[in-house]
């Protein structure tokens, strides 16, 4: 009965997955094997070559092409038809400064990349109700595809380079949707260069995001002493001139603060004055040697704050993520290129 | 069964070493050498480097002539960094690796001083050995041998760093004196 077994097409597909496993290509959870013509699907969506280097790590002798990308964004569940947006996933990540060593580092950093314009009813990218996931595969796969990218096409992995000390839940599955239709602002790629309209991808080095449930007031500057307070967090400050911190607002909150009347650099001004610490409270923490005097601003600037909006209407709640490192978002977003039909 | 499968780690090929890389020859004694200290960003680096300078000179009469702190902890130090080192100095500590990107650099450092023909003594944190060994073997020199210290060092007290300062030395010396790559084989 083995011929049957091995001609089982469920079974042959089994072993596929147990190769990619045996060849150290996963990320520990199944890879979908690619083949040259999942690869060639994924290049006639864009109109890069195949051969153009998208990545460069000097130090470690390595760079990755448009076709390397293909073959991992396949392996990690993406559609063919999403490969454009992976590409400017992967590229609004290089050009961050700080992920030039972020894949090696003990802090572990993951991307999160927020998605702008029609793209996202395209390709179903949650914005809306559990946009962190699960249970979406274009959020799952675009944001996977970027860390196979790192482990496939760098060669960086865990325990070996990759030293990072406990990592963070969903490393490489942070890809939200930005919810346009019920934010109060623009969209989050028209602050990063972006028209409105046009498909856009922002990507930001975090290491962790953390939740603040404020359901109880009607009172703008409530929820925002509420923000502040998680943002001046000292636990997430390394040591240096500042902290760095963003907020991916529940529609409720960005409501509550829209109709109140502010605008987006009104919400950054507001949080980067009253995120402040302490400097004793710092030095009794042993963060006291480089605070200074007078009450520590925990931010770097109001504009290097990131607001974004997404999730449901469904309960006033909001995350707080961490950027890596000092160095806030770069502020650029980039459009998705799509191959001309 | 699977040949049609993409291998995707296949891309551009790498552009570090594709041979074992020279070693420098290693002079017999330090004295009447010239010594370069080449620190990162991290935080006691400098103070760890500087107290090795003044150990070696207790003991052996030689002064750091250069003491250069590269910018970034990720990559190897830049071209007129290595520069002033080779051109200046006989002999380069380098250091300390102890973290996850910094202590595969310091090897790399260490590795590109060596090709230019300085003996170097890089000093890595022993948290961070396989790091270490794994920018070595990217470097095609497995087995490179280097200095370790005990982890952690950003949070030692001036007099803590000056002791394991200290401690470290003999294995320094020896690493600049003796014949490397034993390990070569590895």
């Amino acid at each position: 009965m083995t011929s049957s077994v091995t001609e089982d097409p469920v079974e042959q597909a089994k072993a596929a997955i147990e190769y990619c496993y045996e060849r150290g290509w996963t990320d520990g959870l199944p890879v979908v094997p690619a083949t040259a013509a999942d690869v060639a699907a994924c290049l006639a969506t864009t109109p890069l070559p195949a051969d153009e280097i998208i990545g460069v790590q000097p130090h470690l002798g390595r760079s990755v092409t448009v076709a390397q990308a293909a073959a991992n964004a396949i392996m990690a569940g993406c559609k063919p038809e999403y490969f454009p947006v992976v590409l400017a996933a992967w590229q609004a990540v290089v050009q961050e400064r700080s992920s030039r060593g972020a894949w090696q580092s003990t802090s572990g950093p993951a991307p999160l990349i927020v998605v702008n314009g029609p793209v996202r009813s395209l390709l179903n990218i949650n914005y809306a109700g559990g946009a962190f996931g699960p249970g979406f595969r274009a959020n799952a796969t675009i944001a996977r595809a970027i860390g196979l990218i790192v482990r496939n096409g760098y060669g960086v992995r865990p325990q070996e380079l990759e030293q990072a000390t406990q990592g963070l839940p969903g490393r490489w599955s942070v890809c939200i949707g930005e919810n346009e239709e019920m934010s109060p602002w623009e969209p989050l790629s028209v602050v990063g260069g972006v028209p409105a309209g046009v498909d856009a991808v922002s990507a930001i080095l975090i290491r962790t995001v953390e939740y603040i449930d404020n359901r109880s007031t009607d009172s703008a500057e409530a929820v925002l002493t509420d923000f502040a307070d998680t943002l001046g967090r000292m636990g997430a400050y390394v040591g240096g001139p500042h902290s760095s911190g963003g907020l991916v607002l529940g529609p409720e909150h960005a409501q509550l603060l829209g109709n109140a009347g502010y605008s987006r650099a009104d919400v950054q001004e507001w949080l980067f004055s009253h995120a402040v610490r302490d400097p004793a409270e710092m030095a009794a923490a042993g963060k006291g040697e480089q605070v200074g005097d007078g009450p520590f601003r925990m931010l770097p600037s109001a504009e290097a704050i990131p607001v974004i909006v997404a999730g449901a209407a469904n309960a006033a709640m909001s995350m707080v993520f961490r950027p890596f490192g000092w160095a806030a978002w770069a502020g650029r977003s980039v459009p998705v290129q799509w191959k001309e039909q | 069964m699977f040949e049609t499968i993409v291998d995707p780690t296949i891309g551009p090929a790498e552009t570090l070493e594709d041979s074992r890389p020279a070693l420098a020859p290693r002079p017999e004694r330090l004295t009447g050498l010239r010594l370069g200290l080449l620190a990162n960003t991290k935080r006691n680096a400098e103070q760890f480097l500087a107290d090795v300078g003044r150990e070696l000179a207790e003991q052996y009469g030689i002064v750091p002539v250069v003491a250069v702190k590269k910018p970034n902890i990720v990559e190897t130090a830049p071209a007129e960094l290595m520069a002033e080192l080779t051109e200046n100095c006989d002999i380069v500590v380098a250091g300390v690796g102890d973290c996850g990107s910094c202590s595969a650099s310091a090897v790399a450092d260490g590795i590109l001083l060596e090709q230019a023909g300085i003996p170097a003594a890089v000093i890595v944190s022993d948290a961070f050995t396989v790091s270490a060994n794994a920018m070595a073997g990217l470097r095609k020199a497995p087995g490179y041998a280097y200095v370790t210290t005990p982890h952690p060092v950003a949070n030692l007290t001036a007099e803590g760093v000056k002791a394991r300062a200290a401690q470290a030395v003999p294995a320094i010396v020896a690493l600049l004196t003796e014949p490397v790559m034993a390990a070569a084989s590895a």
